[in-house]
């Protein structure tokens, strides 16, 4: 190898790596510190605990990965999986459907759904900002209403010992995040499909002049997240026994905060799902350690939000600085 | 022989005609330079060549055989690349992805298709040193020069056996040097029996390459003829309006 070259991939490790070891360092000594300044955060219990709310957050994260990449927001993901998880519980008590039946259908909801949000973006011209916090406002509105703000129970113990509970001493929603993890990570670094979110993200006007369809490629990104918010709402009501309108309270907030810790501009192009993993681990860490510290959970999200902020500065600031934003899309 | 025949091509956006009855034809290993203000209808007219965009009214033909383009990717079977004006490239991609985008080289595993880098790496690698250009396949266009940029936009050409190569403002965005290369580069598709069109303001570059010139005016050809038979003041004078027609 010539010195050029070596110079050439030492560069290249840096720009594309930098963020993931940076985050991967912060995390262990994020892990450290909990380690030493409290008595129950380093034991397997725990681990598991962390674990899983980083399974369920992740599952979403990696679709939404793509959606920011090209560079559209999904906010609608929290009362997403809560109204979900409400049709899932309501199919199967007031109109006696199958468990697999029941499910079936909500995913068919979740896909229709991302469906719906792509074409008002791509025919109609909305943004997918307003036209999620639209339905940010109304699933959540329509749950409550549904529900009268009470829970709605379910008693099925297989569905819920399998889907809530553990396979081989890890959760099972955390063995489903892995094999979505593997999927995603695959498509994002070796299939067309996922070259396209990066071409579509990069640069629009050329992506659909080289003949790219962009429209297509947006409404594939965000059926993901609409998809996998069904999809643990289905979880979560194993997890929980029960749909309730108030189930994955700001988890639009944990999503994309973990997604941009994890190193993904919110201008779209740049980010890996590696990066997402280690920022919804990261995300889960701390507010689990934070428990730990005895700190209000109130104020736990003060903390989550200085967070974000600041992955967002080192963000735009440092690692991809030449990254964020490219060209305007025509 | 004619390879590309504009017959009467029309278009209109809304109640704005872009381009009016424009009849142009282009031989194999001409090299036809198309000029015209801004807004004349000259990327129009590449768009609407390139399968971009759909005429309003008239016919193509392309190698004696009637052709009518819905999307780019028709148009690029057959034969015909496009150059864009701002290149057309991705810059979060390697100079590989960029040039296969949309083509990439895939293996198959049953229904899975894997895109192979390595192939597609040395292929890049090939075309690059055919254009004569110090770009690496593997590097992000974004840390890349603008002469760097033109070779990948160009390398997309390469791919296919392509026959017509429309270049839109190819040497707008770069250095005198990369001037240079870039028209060296135009005669070398020429001389492959390649028919190429290119746009450009830059009056010297577009004499120093082509064989004949055509101008656009508010949507209508107003000259078509021979650069030796042409100047640079009489391009100007029917670009301005000055002179109404040659």
């Amino acid at each position: 190898m010539t010195e050029q070259t070596l110079e050439k991939t030492k560069k290249r490790i840096k720009i594309s790596n930098l963020h993931e070891i940076g985050l991967l360092i912060a995390l262990i000594i994020v892990l450290l510190l909990f380690s030493f300044t409290t008595e129950n955060f380093f034991t397997q219990r725990n681990f598991t605990s962390i674990l899983r709310s980083a399974s369920y957050v992740g599952l979403i994260a990696f679709p939404m990965t793509f959606v920011l990449i090209t560079r559209e927001i999904d906010i609608s993901v929290g009362p997403s999986v809560a109204w979900s998880g409400l049709l899932f519980v309501i199919l199967i008590k007031w109109y006696d459907f199958g468990y697999l039946t029941s499910a079936v259908i909500v995913i068919l909801w979740g896909t229709l759904l991302g469906y719906f949000i792509g074409v008002a973006r791509t025919k109609l011209f909305i943004p997918t900002f307003i036209t999620t916090l639209a339905l940010w406002s109304a699933l959540r509105g329509y749950s409550l209403f549904v529900t009268e703000g009470r829970p709605i129970a379910i008693s099925n113990k297989e569905f819920r010992y399998f889907f809530g509970g553990d396979i081989l001493g890890l959760p099972t929603v955390t063995w489903i995040m892995l094999g979505a993890f593997l999927i995603f990570w695959f498509a994002s670094k070796y299939t067309v499909t996922g070259t396209n979110f990066y071409a579509v993200g990069g640069n629009p006007k050329a992506a659909r002049n080289i003949g790219i369809n962009v429209d297509r490629v947006k409404i594939l990104a965000l059926i993901g997240t609409s998809l996998f918010s069904a999809i643990v709402g289905i979880l979560f009501v194993a997890r929980v026994s029960s749909g309730n309108a108030n189930l994955a309270d700001g988890m639009e907030f944990d999503v994309i905060a973990a997604v941009v810790v994890g190193g993904t501009a919110l201008a779209g192009a740049v980010g890996t799902m590696t990066g997402t993993l280690l920022g919804c681990v990261f995300i889960a860490m701390i507010s689990n350690g934070l428990i730990h510290w005895g700190i209000d959970p109130d104020l736990n999200r003060v903390v989550k939000g200085i967070i974000i902020f600041l992955a967002v500065v080192i963000n735009s600031n440092f690692t991809f600085k030449s990254n964020s934003g490219g060209p305007k899309e025509d | 022989m004619e390879i590309l025949e504009l017959n009467k091509i029309s278009k209109n956006f809304g109640a704005i005609k872009a381009l009016d009855n424009v009849t142009l034809s282009l031989r194999s290993g001409e090299v036809l330079g198309l000029m015209g203000d801004n807004g004349a209808g000259k990327s129009t007219l590449i768009k609407i060549i390139a399968g971009n965009f759909k005429q309003s009214s008239g016919t193509i033909n392309f190698e004696n055989k009637k052709v009518q383009f819905s999307k780019p990717m028709e148009a690029r079977d057959k034969g015909i690349e496009v150059v864009y004006q701002d290149l057309a490239l991705c810059d979060n991609l390697t100079a590989a992805s960029n040039i296969f985008l949309t083509r990439e080289i895939k293996r198959n595993f049953g229904i899975l298709k894997i895109i192979n880098f390595s192939e597609m790496f040395k292929r890049a690698k090939d075309i690059f040193k055919e254009l004569k250009s110090e770009t690496l396949p593997d590097e992000e266009v974004k840390m890349m020069s603008g002469g760097q940029r033109q070779a990948v936009a160009i390398g997309r050409t390469k791919l296919s056996a392509a026959k017509v190569v429309l270049l839109d403002e190819p040497t707008a965005a770069i250095s005198v040097r990369q001037v240079a290369e870039v028209l060296e580069l135009i005669k070398q598709l020429k001389n492959q029996g390649i028919a190429v069109v290119i746009i450009s303001h830059r009056m010297p570059d577009v004499f120093a390459v082509s064989d004949r010139i055509a101008v656009l005016r508010r949507g209508q050809l107003v000259a078509n003829k021979l650069a030796k038979e042409s100047s640079p003041e009489e391009v100007t004078a029917l670009i301005t309006g000055a002179i109404e027609k040659a």
